[in-house]
């Protein structure tokens, strides 16, 4: 008989972090955890990374700052946020308490403002590993870290000199060769690479002659990005011998499966905790079946997984073309 | 720039559970009342709060819309605990929402945002805009005490007088005309092409009920940006207190996304963006940067 799904091992190592499942909630999409509480049970999770923290407060950008598109979200919400005093003072005594990891992540305007932010935090406990948010493309500077193999791979190796923090490092998929910044990531130290952030896009009224967020331009987000993102984490996981956490569409555990065989060890949900706020618990009680489905008594026996000699087509598969039609 | 703290706010009593749909009847022209089964947010729900609403399994649209608590209806022979919402159809999600028929679901997660205070007044004067006037109907309940709200069920002094102040575009989207006169709403009307009551503005017919009452009174209002503003000018000229219900568009409604933000004002001066839909809808008219 099946092993029972108690049995089956979720747990997942990235690098130096050790978490209880592959199921991590994306900065942006998840407030700082509080807001949740009662409607998720955050002991559930894999862990959580709160929305981005700056240095110094940030108002964001003007409204409005998301727009639906078809099948996504597109968003320039620009960092709105207390900075990190206020973060350390009124946000990290509770995230600390939660019962699951906590990843707190953080971008910096500069190089040496990054590095100060990820020291001033090594001061404070609670804190299982840091983000680097190199890769948002509402706030200017903010993605040319990503964007630049070289300035990308200096800043982490800084970092890791700096901090005893497990470092993860969120790339921008806005870019010719996501590979080339992975693998200067990896050199640098980092102990995962996180893909996507999001895809930076445009909505407009052509009738008002504007776009419609407030910023003009801003990130695409949810289901739509799915495939551009399973390609870079397929990507990335063969350019790089770290652990992959992917990132982008993921609203089903069939979403998630599908990252874990293309090659991430873990995965963020992000835009769907906006319209479905229980998916991330949801994916993550579903897990141990779908494990089980394919014979897997662990998470690493399906991340990676993917094959490509013999394709479905050729197959002529029925079941295949049922999965393909979803 | 000094810069206040965004609220630490949790929504205790939310849940999001899949609900099944016991009504969905149109009540006025391209306006719907829609009733869910949703037993935990309907014992926990204030007027003035909102749920957030999306179709079941449905990926088009993919976010989901924030409506405000019409009324609650208690457990019946046929099913438990329900909320109404109304809303306008005018896109594409209340379009497929006016589609649903009875045993149909929608995913809800609420309750959700502030809600109305429930400071003491004479004379409750409410002031609506188009699909504005949903919040009031279970405001002025409370404010007669003819119904209780929240859990545990709060304590509302009643008011000797409640008067709402109804804007329309038309006399044909007037909705729930007989149910606030059932409950004896003073009631005054306006349209913008005149088909009904006043042919005019509704701060019109706000500027008239305050010439004429002797009580101590109090402005909530709710409807479209400009209207809110006028109203929110009228009742700092005569000092009375006001509070505004926005309609800011959401995405998630409950505070992790920071898409719906407005300009409130700093205490220090200047102003900063906060999220409507936890740190409002309500606010004091005066806090609001226009």
């Amino acid at each position: 008989m099946n092993a029972r799904p108690n049995s089956v091992d979720l747990s997942v190592q990235l690098g130096r972090l050790q978490l209880p499942n592959p199921i991590l909630v994306a900065s942006g999409t998840f407030g700082y955890a509080r807001e949740m509480e009662h409607i998720v049970d955050l002991s559930r999770l894999g862990g959580v990374i709160p929305k981005t923290i700056t240095r110094e407060p940030r108002q964001g950008n003007s409204p409005w700052r998301t727009v639906e598109t078809t099948g996504g979200l597109l968003n320039s919400i620009g960092l709105d946020n207390d900075g990190l005093d206020a973060f350390v003072e009124h946000h990290l005594p509770y995230l600390a308490d939660m019962p699951c990891p906590l990843i707190v992540s953080v971008a910096g305007r500069t190089h040496d403002e990054f590095v100060s932010m990820v020291t001033i935090l090594e001061k404070f406990s609670g804190i299982d590993a840091i983000e680097l948010n190199v890769s948002c493309p509402n706030v200017s500077h903010g993605i040319d870290f990503a964007s630049d193999a070289e300035m990308c791979g200096r800043l982490i190796s800084d970092i890791r000199h700096a901090c005893s923090f497990p470092i993860l490092a969120k790339l921008t998929p806005n870019v010719t060769n996501i590979s080339k910044i992975a693998e200067a990531a990896a050199a640098a130290g980092a102990d995962a690479i996180c893909v996507i952030n999001t895809l930076l896009g445009m909505v407009v009224n052509w009738r008002m002659r504007r776009p419609m967020l407030g910023n003009g331009m801003g990130g695409l987000s949810g289901p739509a990005i799915k495939p551009v993102a399973l390609r870079c984490v397929y990507q990335v996981a063969k350019a790089v011998d770290i652990p992959v956490v992917g990132i982008g569409g993921i609203a089903s555990i069939d979403d998630a499966m599908e990252f874990f065989v293309a090659g991430a060890t873990a995965v963020q949900i992000g835009t769907a905790n906006y319209y479905d706020p229980t998916v991330s618990v949801k994916i993550v009680e579903a897990l141990p079946d779908a494990l089980q489905e394919v014979g897997a008594k662990k998470m690493q026996e399906v991340v990676g997984s993917l094959r490509l000699e013999g394709s479905l087509g050729d197959a002529r598969d029925s079941s295949a073309t049922m999965l393909a039609d979803g | 720039m000094t810069k206040s703290l965004h609220a630490e706010f949790h929504a205790d009593d939310a849940t999001q559970i899949t609900a099944k749909v016991l009504l969905n009847e149109q009540i006025a022209r391209e306006t719907f009342r829609l009733r869910i089964e949703c037993p935990k947010i309907a014992h926990a729900i204030l007027p003035g709060q909102f749920v957030m609403i999306r179709l079941s399994n449905h990926d088009d649209p993919l976010i989901g819309r924030p409506l405000a608590l019409y009324e609650t209806v208690v457990e019946t022979k046929e099913a438990g605990p329900a909320i109404e919402v109304v809303y306008l159809v005018k896109g594409k999600f209340t379009s497929r929402l006016a589609e649903l028929t009875q045993d149909q679901f929608v995913d809800v997660w609420g309750p959700l945002g502030n809600g109305f205070l429930p400071e003491p007044t004479d004379h409750l004067v409410m002031v609506a805009g188009g699909i504005g006037y949903t919040p009031f109907l279970a405001l002025a309940q409370e404010y007669l005490n003819h119904k209780q709200y929240g859990k545990p069920l709060r304590n509302v002094s009643k008011s000797q007088k409640v008067t709402l102040c109804y804007g329309a575009r038309s006399a044909e989207y007037f909705a729930g005309i007989k149910a606030f006169n059932h409950l004896g709403v003073d009631l005054h009307l306006s349209t913008d092409d005149g088909t009904r009551g006043h042919h005019g503005l509704v701060t019109d017919l706000l500027q008239n009920v305050l010439r004429e009452t002797s009580l101590p009174h109090r402005i909530v209002c709710c409807g479209p940006e400009p209207m809110m503003k006028a109203v929110a000018e009228i009742a700092q000229e005569r000092e009375i207190s006001c509070q505004v219900s926005l309609e800011t568009p959401m995405a998630c409604g409950i505070g992790i996304c920071f898409t719906c933000v407005t300009k409130v004002q700093e205490d220090g001066g200047g102003w900063d963006y906060k999220r409507t839909c936890v740190e409002g809808p309500v606010f004091d008219a005066p806090q609001i940067v226009w």
